[in-house]
C-alpha cells in the first residue's frame, strides 16, 4: 500500500504528532528517509505494551511513522522521541518557518497533563489540540485517502469496504480508548460528540488487570483467545434448563447476564481460568459498546458506524462481537465496520492540524 | 390466648406471618415447639379474622442487635393462591390468603345495612379483608428452602385450612402452581417431585408488565423518583400512563416497552445486569451475598478504581463536550496503570465502581431506548436495585444528563415482584382486576414472611397506603413536650394539679394574661352547671385506680430514640420496603369529597425533617407508657410482657427505619405514623389497650349525662347551641395520647383537666365560625332554619368526649329532625371509641333520654332492649333515626379515600358532616373540602401545632365551619 503525494510540499519537514491517552500514547511522525520498513504493512495489532515498533507509511520524499507507548511509561516515550531527535525536526521546521517556540501538536487528555514534562525533558511545548476534531479529521483522512482501510468483521472474514468519498456522511465515528466516545461526524470538521460509555478499553484492561494477573493488555487480549465465556456467564439456557426464549428471539446460548454464573456456584476467583475470565470480560464490554453505538446511530438515522481507537488492536474475536451487537439490534439494518489504522485517529488529526503537513490533498491511488 | 382469641370477635390482628414447622427454624425454637405443643393449636380463628399466633413467638439472639429476628413458630394463614418468579438468582413467591367470611349478626349491622341499602353480599365486618397479598423472596441456590417454605405452609395445596373454605376442591392430585421465569422451565420437575405439584408457564414478559401495570394502578405510593438522595413519590394517572419504559433489572435486563394492559413489546435489554454485579463483585471482593457488596459499596470511594476525566487531563475539564474533571472517563480505568493487585484495591471502592458501571450503563440504554420510541417515562423495576439510594440516583443521573431533563427515571417499591405478581394474576379468578387504589391497604408487620425463612425484626414495609384514620396519638403524646414547651414542667404540673387555681396558671401561661386568671373563678360555671359536680367526683373516684403495669415489668423497659442514620445502612434485603397487601373489597373513596383526586388527608407533611424528628421524639417518649398499658390491658401476664416487649422493639425498628429513610414505606405522613403504631400494637395482639379505660370514663360521663342534658334542656336555643359546641371542645381534652393528659389522670384529677377545659371556652376561639354555623342551624332574623337532612359525626375519644360532647350534640340534631349517623372506629386506637362500643353506649344514654331512645330506635339500635314490640311501632315514627356506623379504619386519624361502604352509603344523603377531634378534623381533613356542609371542632393539644396549623397556642380550640361549595363560602377558609 502506498499513500502517494502528487504534490509534494516543498517545506514539508519531519513532523511528529502526538495522541496522549488515558493508557496509551500514540505518535505520529514524517521522516524523510527512505528507508524501507516491512512492518510498514501491518496493521498495529501486533505492538505490545511497550513497544515502540511502528508503521511507516511512505509520503512521497518521506515516511509516516505510527508508534505506540503506554502512558504510564511515558519516559521510554520521551527517550524514543529524544533518541530520534523527533522534536528537533519539528523545531528546524518552525525555526525556518519563523516561529518563536518548539511545539508539539499533540492531543488527548495528556496534552495537559504532560506538557510540563515534555518542556522539562525534550524542552519542547505541547501545542494542544482538541481531540474530538483529530479523532474525526483522521478518520475522515483515512477514509478518504487510504484504501483499503476500512473493513467489516462478519463471522471471521475481514472484507474490506470501498468508500465513496462523495457519499461518506454522515456516519458515527465510535472511538474506543480507555473510555468510549461516539461521534456523529457530517462532514469534514463538522461533527458532533453525540454520546460515549465509561466502559471501554480501560475497564477491559483495569478489571481485567484485577481479575487475572496479566501484565499486558495484549496479554490480556491474548488469553480470551483460548477462553469460553459460558463457563462463567450466564446464558438464557442456564436460566430456562437449555430451552431458548424463542418468543423474544433470545436463544440458548445468549448471554443473559455476564459473569452471572459466577453468582450461583461455591467457587473463588482462583477456581475460574484467566481464560474464560478475559473471554466474558472482552464480550461484555464489546457488545456493549456495538449496543450503545447502534442505539446512537439509530437515534441520528446513521447506517454506518466505523469504530477506531486502541481497544480494537484487529483483535478478532472483539470486532466479532461488535459486529454480532450491531447487527443482532439493528436487525441487519446498521454496518459495524473497522479501521486499520483504528489507534491512530487522534494522533493523525493532530498531525494534520500542522498547517503544512502536506498530505491533506493526498489522493488514494485507484486500486 | 385461645380465649382472648374468642373474646373479642370482631377485633383480629391480621398481617401473620407465619414460620410454622421452617427447617430453618434454629434447633432451640424446634425443641421448644415440640416441648410446647398444648400452646400451639391456640390459632384457630374463632370465625373472625386470624389471629397472630403468637404461642412462642421470640426475639431471637442478642437484644441488643438491631435487627433481631422475630420468630412466630405457630402462625398460619389460609393460602389460597401461590404464584412465582423463578429467576436466575432469586425466587420471588407472591401468595394470597383470606379468610373465611364472618357472618354479621349484630343488630347494629343489620339495621344499617337495612337503611342504607347496603347489599354487598360479600360484606363481611371491616377490615373485611378480601384477602391479603404476600411477598416472599429466597435465593435461587437455595431453592430447597423455597419448596420446604411452599410444603410447610401448603402453599402448593392452596394453604393449610384450603378445604375448611373450599370443601369441593380435590385433594389436589393435580395442583398446578402458574409460575414464571426461567426457573420455572428449569426446575418443572423438581416442583414435581419434591411437592407433587406441576408448574403452569407464564410468559415472563406478560407478567412482568401486568404485575407492572397492576401496580402502578393500583397502589397509590408505588412510583417514585430519587435524585440526589431525594426520594419523591409520583402521582400516577391511570388515564395517563400508557406508553412507558420498563426495564426490569434481575440477572440481566429486559426494556420493555409498555403500550397498555396485554399490549407490549420487548424492544432491548443487556446483559450487564445484577447478575454481573453480584458475579464480578463476588470474584473481586469475596463477598458472601449480594446485600453485603452492596453495603460495602456505601462506604466506596470509585475514583481510587475509575479514571477520570480530570485524571487524563490532569486535573481539567474537558468542558468543550460537556465532561467535567470527576466525569468518569473508563470504569476500572486507574487499575491500569498502576502496580496494584487486586488486594491493594479497597472492596467497597471495587463494589462502588462496579455498581455505578452497571447502573449508570442501564440508565444509558434504557435512556436511549425511550428516546427511540418517544417514551418519557421509564420505570426501573427487578430486584437488582433494592432500594439502594445509589443505584437509584446513578440510573437517574444517567437518565437525566443524557435526556437533558427530558425523560425521568422512576422506581417501584415492589420493584422485586413484578414477575411473580404478574404470575399470579395470570390465574383465571385472581380478583386483582376490578381492583382499584382505595380497595388496598398495605401494611408492614414486623413478621411479614418476606424473606423465607426467619422472619426478621426490622420492619419490612410502610405505611402506604393506609386505610387511614389515626387518632392522634401524637396529638396526644405531643402533650407532653407541649407542656415542656411552655415551659410547664412537669413537677409545675404536679404541683397545680390538686389545685383549684391550675387551670387559671395554665392559661396565664398560655395567654400570659394573669389578669384572666382571676375571672376564672367567677366565670360561673361551676354554679350552673351542677352535673360536673358529680363528674367530678365520679372522676376521682373511677380514675384513680387505672390499673398499671408495675414500672419495670415489661422486661425492655425504656426504648431507645431512634437510632440516627449514621454509617449503619441498610443491608437486610427484608429491608425492601414491601409489606403485606391487604385486599378490602368493600373500601370506598367518601362520596361528599369535593375532589378525590387531589384530596391529601395529612396536614403535616413529614418530609420536613424537622416535623419528623419532632413526632418521632414523641412516639418514642410515648412509648414505654403505652407499653405498660398495652401489657395492663392483657392482664400483665407473662406471655403480654413478652409481646410487649416484642410491640416496643419492633415499633422501635420501624421508627429508627423511618427516621433513616423517611419514606421508606411510601409517602409518610403523620396519620401513616400514628396508624403504624396503631398496626403494630395489634400485630402483636394488644386488641384494645385502652380496654378498661374507656370503660371506665363512660361509666362515669353517663353517670352525668342524664343531669348535663337537664341544664342543656333549661336554656333557651341559642344558648344550648353555643353550650354545647363548647362542651363538644372542652371534652375533647380528654384524650390519652397526650402523656401530660395521661399524667395527669394518673394523679386523679381528671376533672380538673376538664374545669380547665371548660374554662377555654370563652369565645371567640382561635378558628371561630360558630355564629355562621349558628346562622345555619338555628335560621337568622325572619329566616326559618332549614334543619340538615342528615349529618355525619365522626366521633373521637370515648367517655366524656363522646359521651358529654358529642352525643348531646347528636341529641339536638335529632330534636331538629336531623338524622344522625354516628361515625366510630372500626378498630381500636388509643381510647377512641369504635362503632362495636357506642350502639352499648347509645343504649345505656337512651334510659334517661327519650329523644335519644327514639332515635336510637328508629336506627335500629335498640331492637332488642327490653321494649315492646307495640312500643316500638308506636314510636319509630315519631323520631329521625340515630345510627351508628364504622368508618373502615383502626387509626386515630382518618384517610376519607378509603372508608366503609356502609360510610359511604351513609354518606349519600348526608348534608352535614362535623369531624371532631385533632386527629380526624386537624392533623388530617384540617383542609379537605366537602360538597356539603362541613364542621371541623377540635382542641389543640398540641403547641407546635397550634402554632403551625392556627397560629395559636396549645389548648386552642377550633370551631370551622365550611358551608357547601354552593353556599356562601366561609371567610375562614384558607
Amino acid at each position: 500500500m502506498e499513500i502517494a503525494s502528487p504534490q509534494p510540499s516543498t517545506d514539508e519537514g519531519s513532523h511528529l504528532a502526538l495522541d496522549i491517552g488515558g493508557s496509551l500514547i500514540k505518535l505520529v511522525y514524517s521522516s524523510n528517509t527512505s528507508e524501507p520498513d516491512d512492518k510498514g504493512k501491518q496493521s498495529s495489532k501486533e505492538c505490545s505494551g511497550v513497544s515502540n515498533d511502528s508503521n511507516d507509511y511512505p509520503v512521497l520524499g518521506g515516511r509516516l511513522h505510527f508508534a505506540k507507548f503506554e502512558t504510564s511509561k511515558i519516559n521510554d516515550c520521551l527517550e524514543f522521541i529524544s533518541s530520534k531527535q523527533l522534536h528537533r525536526h519539528g523545531r528546524w521546521h518552525h525555526e525556518a518557518a519563523g516561529h518563536d517556540k518548539d511545539t508539539i501538536k499533540a492531543t488527548g487528555g495528556g496534552a495537559y497533563r504532560f506538557a510540563d514534562l515534555f518542556k522539562e525533558k525534550l524542552g519542547v511545548g505541547l501545542d494542544k489540540v482538541d481531540e474530538m476534531d483529530c479523532l474525526v479529521s483522521g478518520a475522515n483522512f483515512l477514509l478518504n485517502a487510504v484504501h483499503p482501510e476500512a473493513f467489516t468483521y462478519i463471522n471471521g472474514r475481514e472484507e474490506y469496504v470501498q468508500i465513496d468519498p462523495n457519499d461518506l456522511y454522515p456516519y458515527l465515528l465510535v472511538n474506543i480508548g480507555s473510555g468510549v466516545s461516539m461521534i456523529k461526524v457530517d462532514g469534514v470538521g463538522k461533527f458532533e460528540r453525540v454520546s460515549g460509555t465509561s466502559v471501554g478499553g480501560g475497564t477491559f484492561w483495569g478489571l481485567g488487570r484485577l481479575l487475572t494477573n496479566c501484565k499486558s493488555f495484549d496479554e490480556l487480549l491474548e488469553l480470551s483467545h483460548n477462553g469460553n465465556n459460558r463457563v462463567i456467564d450466564m446464558l438464557v439456557g442456564d436460566i430456562y434448563g437449555g430451552a431458548d426464549y424463542m418468543k423474544i428471539g433470545l436463544t440458548s446460548t445468549t448471554i443473559a447476564s455476564s459473569f452471572g454464573k459466577a453468582i450461583s456456584e461455591n467457587k473463588e476467583l482462583g477456581d475460574y481460568r484467566p481464560e474464560d475470565i478475559s473471554r466474558s470480560l472482552l464480550r461484555m464490554i464489546s457488545n456493549n459498546i456495538g449496543q450503545i453505538s447502534y442505539l446512537n446511530a439509530l437515534r441520528f438515522g446513521l447506517k454506518r458506524i466505523f469504530f477506531g481507537g486502541f481497544f480494537i488492536r484487529g483483535h478478532a474475536y472483539t470486532m466479532d462481537t461488535i459486529s454480532v451487537a450491531v447487527h443482532f439490534w439493528s436487525k441487519g439494518e446498521a454496518q459495524a465496520m473497522f479501521l486499520k489504522h483504528e489507534g491512530f485517529l487522534g494522533a493523525l488529526g493532530a498531525f494534520m492540524s500542522y498547517e503544512t503537513h502536506g498530505i491533506d490533498t493526498i489522493i488514494t491511488p485507484s486500486s | 390466648m385461645s380465649s382472648l382469641t374468642e373474646g373479642h370477635p370482631p377485633i383480629g390482628i391480621d398481617d401473620i406471618n407465619d414460620e410454622s414447622k421452617h427447617k430453618k427454624l434454629n434447633t432451640d425454637v424446634v425443641e421448644r415447639e415440640s416441648g410446647e405443643r398444648e400452646m400451639g393449636h391456640s390459632i384457630h380463628r374463632s370465625g373472625s379474622r386470624p389471629q397472630l399466633d403468637l404461642s412462642k413467638a421470640a426475639i431471637q439472639g442478642n437484644f441488643e442487635e438491631k435487627d433481631p429476628t422475630i420468630l412466630l413458630p405457630n402462625q398460619s394463614d389460609d393460602i389460597s393462591h401461590l404464584a412465582l418468579d423463578i429467576g436466575g438468582s432469586l425466587i420471588k413467591l407472591v401468595y394470597f390468603s383470606r379468610h373465611e367470611d364472618r357472618s354479621v349478626n349484630d343488630r347494629r349491622k343489620k339495621s344499617i345495612k337495612e337503611i342504607f341499602g347496603v347489599s354487598n353480599c360479600n360484606r363481611r365486618s371491616y377490615p373485611i379483608l378480601g384477602g391479603r397479598l404476600h411477598f416472599v423472596k429466597f435465593e435461587t441456590t437455595k431453592i430447597n428452602e423455597c419448596l420446604d417454605f411452599i410444603s410447610s405452609k401448603q402453599l402448593h395445596r392452596g394453604g393449610l385450612d384450603a378445604r375448611h373454605w373450599n370443601s369441593d376442591a380435590p385433594d389436589n392430585e393435580n395442583a398446578v402452581i402458574k409460575a414464571t421465569g426461567g426457573g420455572a422451565f428449569k426446575f418443572a420437575d423438581l416442583f414435581k417431585e419434591r411437592l407433587g405439584v406441576s408448574i403452569d408457564k407464564e410468559d415472563e414478559m406478560g407478567c412482568l408488565v401486568s404485575g407492572a401495570n397492576f401496580l402502578l394502578k393500583a397502589i397509590r405510593h408505588e412510583a417514585f423518583t430519587h435524585m440526589e438522595g431525594h426520594k419523591e413519590f409520583v402521582q400516577i394517572d391511570t388515564n395517563d400512563l400508557f406508553p412507558y419504559l420498563l426495564v426490569n433489572i434481575g440477572s440481566g435486563v429486559s426494556m420493555i416497552k409498555v403500550d397498555g394492559d396485554g399490549k407490549f413489546q420487548r424492544v432491548s435489554g443487556t446483559n450487564v445486569g445484577g447478575g454481573t454485579y453480584w458475579g464480578l463483585g463476588k470474584l473481586l471482593t469475596k463477598c458472601k451475598s449480594f446485600d453485603e457488596l452492596l453495603e460495602l459499596s456505601q462506604r466506596g470511594d470509585n475514583r481510587t478504581i475509575d479514571m477520570l476525566v480530570g485524571d487524563i487531563y490532569g486535573g481539567m475539564d474537558y468542558s468543550k463536550i460537556g465532561l467535567s474533571a470527576s466525569t468518569i472517563a473508563s470504569s476500572f480505568g486507574k487499575a491500569i496503570s498502576e502496580n496494584k493487585n487486586l488486594e491493594d484495591y479497597r472492596p467497597e471502592d471495587i463494589s462502588l465502581s462496579l455498581l455505578r458501571m452497571i447502573s449508570y450503563n442501564i440508565g444509558q440504554i434504557a435512556y436511549l431506548n425511550a428516546l427511540r420510541f418517544g417514551l418519557k417515562r421509564i420505570f426501573f423495576g427487578g430486584f437488582f436495585i433494592r432500594g439502594h439510594a445509589y443505584t437509584m440516583d446513578t440510573i437517574s443521573f444517567a437518565i437525566q444528563f443524557w435526556s437533558k431533563g427530558d425523560a425521568q427515571a422512576m422506581f417501584l417499591r415492589h420493584e422485586g415482584f413484578l414477575g411473580a405478581l404478574g404470575a399470579f394474576m395470570s390465574y383465571e379468578k385472581h380478583g386483582l382486576d376490578d381492583l382499584m387504589v382505595h380497595h388496598l391497604v398495605e401494611r408492614f408487620p414486623m413478621g411479614a414472611p418476606y424473606t423465607g425463612g426467619k422472619i426478621h425484626g426490622p420492619p419490612l414495609g410502610d405505611l402506604n397506603e393506609k386505610a387511614s384514620g389515626e387518632e392522634l396519638v401524637g396529638t396526644r403524646s405531643s402533650w407532653i413536650s407541649d407542656m415542656a414547651d411552655s415551659n410547664l414542667s412537669r413537677d409545675a404540673w404536679v404541683q397545680y394539679s390538686n389545685s383549684s387555681n391550675m387551670l387559671g396558671s395554665i392559661h396565664c401561661k398560655l395567654h400570659e394574661n394573669v389578669h384572666q386568671l382571676a375571672s376564672f373563678q367567677s366565670v360561673g360555671f361551676k354554679q350552673k352547671i351542677s352535673w360536673m359536680e358529680k363528674f367530678v367526683r365520679k372522676g376521682t373516684e373511677i380514675t384513680a385506680p387505672v390499673p398499671m403495669a408495675p414500672p419495670g415489668t415489661t422486661g425492655l423497659g425504656g426504648f431507645e430514640v431512634p437510632s440516627s442514620k449514621g454509617d449503619t445502612l441498610r443491608s437486610d434485603a427484608s429491608n425492601l420496603n414491601v409489606g403485606v397487601l391487604h385486599l378490602v373489597p368493600t373500601l370506598e373513596v367518601f362520596p361528599l369529597l369535593v375532589d378525590p383526586k387531589t384530596y391529601e388527608p395529612n396536614t403535616i407533611d413529614l418530609a420536613d425533617h424537622g416535623e419528623l424528628e419532632y413526632w418521632f421524639t414523641v412516639l418514642s417518649e410515648h412509648l414505654p407508657d403505652l407499653v405498660d398499658k398495652a401489657v395492663a390491658s392483657e392482664g400483665g401476664t407473662e406471655d403480654a410482657k413478652r409481646r410487649g416487649d416484642a410491640f416496643a422493639r419492633a415499633f422501635s425498628a420501624h421508627l429508627a427505619r423511618l427516621m433513616e429513610e423517611p419514606a421508606a414505606y411510601g409517602k409518610l405522613g403523620l396519620a401513616n405514623l400514628l396508624e403504624l403504631r396503631e398496626e403494630c400494637l395489634r400485630e402483636f395482639q394488644f386488641v384494645d389497650a385502652y380496654r378498661s379505660i374507656k370503660q371506665r370514663e363512660n361509666e362515669a360521663s353517663l353517670a352525668v349525662l342524664p343531669d348535663l342534658l337537664m341544664e342543656l334542656d333549661s336554656m333557651n336555643e341559642e344558648a344550648r347551641l353555643l353550650t354545647l359546641i363548647e362542651g363538644v371542645l372542652a371534652a375533647n381534652i380528654f384524650d390519652w395520647g397526650s402523656r401530660a393528659c395521661v399524667d395527669l389522670y394518673h394523679k386523679g384529677t381528671i376533672i380538673e383537666i376538664y374545669r380547665m377545659s371548660r374554662n377555654k371556652m370563652q369565645r371567640p376561639w382561635r378558628v371561630d365560625d360558630f355564629d355562621l354555623f349558628k346562622k345555619k342551624v338555628l335560621g337568622s332574623g325572619e329566616k326559618k332554619p332549614h334543619p340538615h337532612k342528615r349529618a355525619l359525626l365522626f366521633v373521637d375519644n370515648a367517655g366524656a368526649d363522646v359521651v358529654l360532647g358529642m352525643l348531646p350534640l347528636a341529641r339536638e340534631l335529632l330534636r331538629r329532625g336531623t338524622e344522625v349517623v354516628l361515625v366510630a372506629n372500626s378498630l381500636p386506637a388509643l381510647n377512641d371509641v369504635t362503632a362495636m362500643e357506642l350502639p352499648d353506649i347509645v343504649a345505656e344514654a337512651a334510659k334517661h333520654c327519650d329523644i335519644l331512645r327514639r332515635a336510637a330506635e328508629a336506627g335500629g339500635l335498640l331492637v332488642d332492649v327490653m321494649i315492646n314490640a307495640a312500643d316500638v311501632n308506636k314510636e319509630n315514627s315519631s323520631s329521625v333515626p340515630l345510627m351508628v356506623v364504622e368508618n373502615g379504619c383502626g387509626s386515630p386519624c382518618i384517610d376519607l379515600r378509603q372508608v366503609s361502604s356502609e360510610l359511604a352509603a351513609a354518606a349519600k344523603d348526608a348534608d352535614l358532616v362535623i369531624l371532631e377531634g385533632m386527629g380526624r378534623s386537624l392533623h388530617t381533613n384540617y383542609n379537605a373540602q366537602f360538597k356539603c356542609d362541613a364542621l371541623k371542632l377540635a382542641m389543640v393539644k398540641n403547641q407546635r401545632l397550634a402554632e403551625k396549623l392556627i397560629k395559636g397556642n396549645i389548648y386552642d380550640c377550633v370551631c370551622r365551619y365550611e358551608p357547601a361549595s354552593s353556599d356562601l363560602q366561609s371567610s375562614s377558609l384558607s
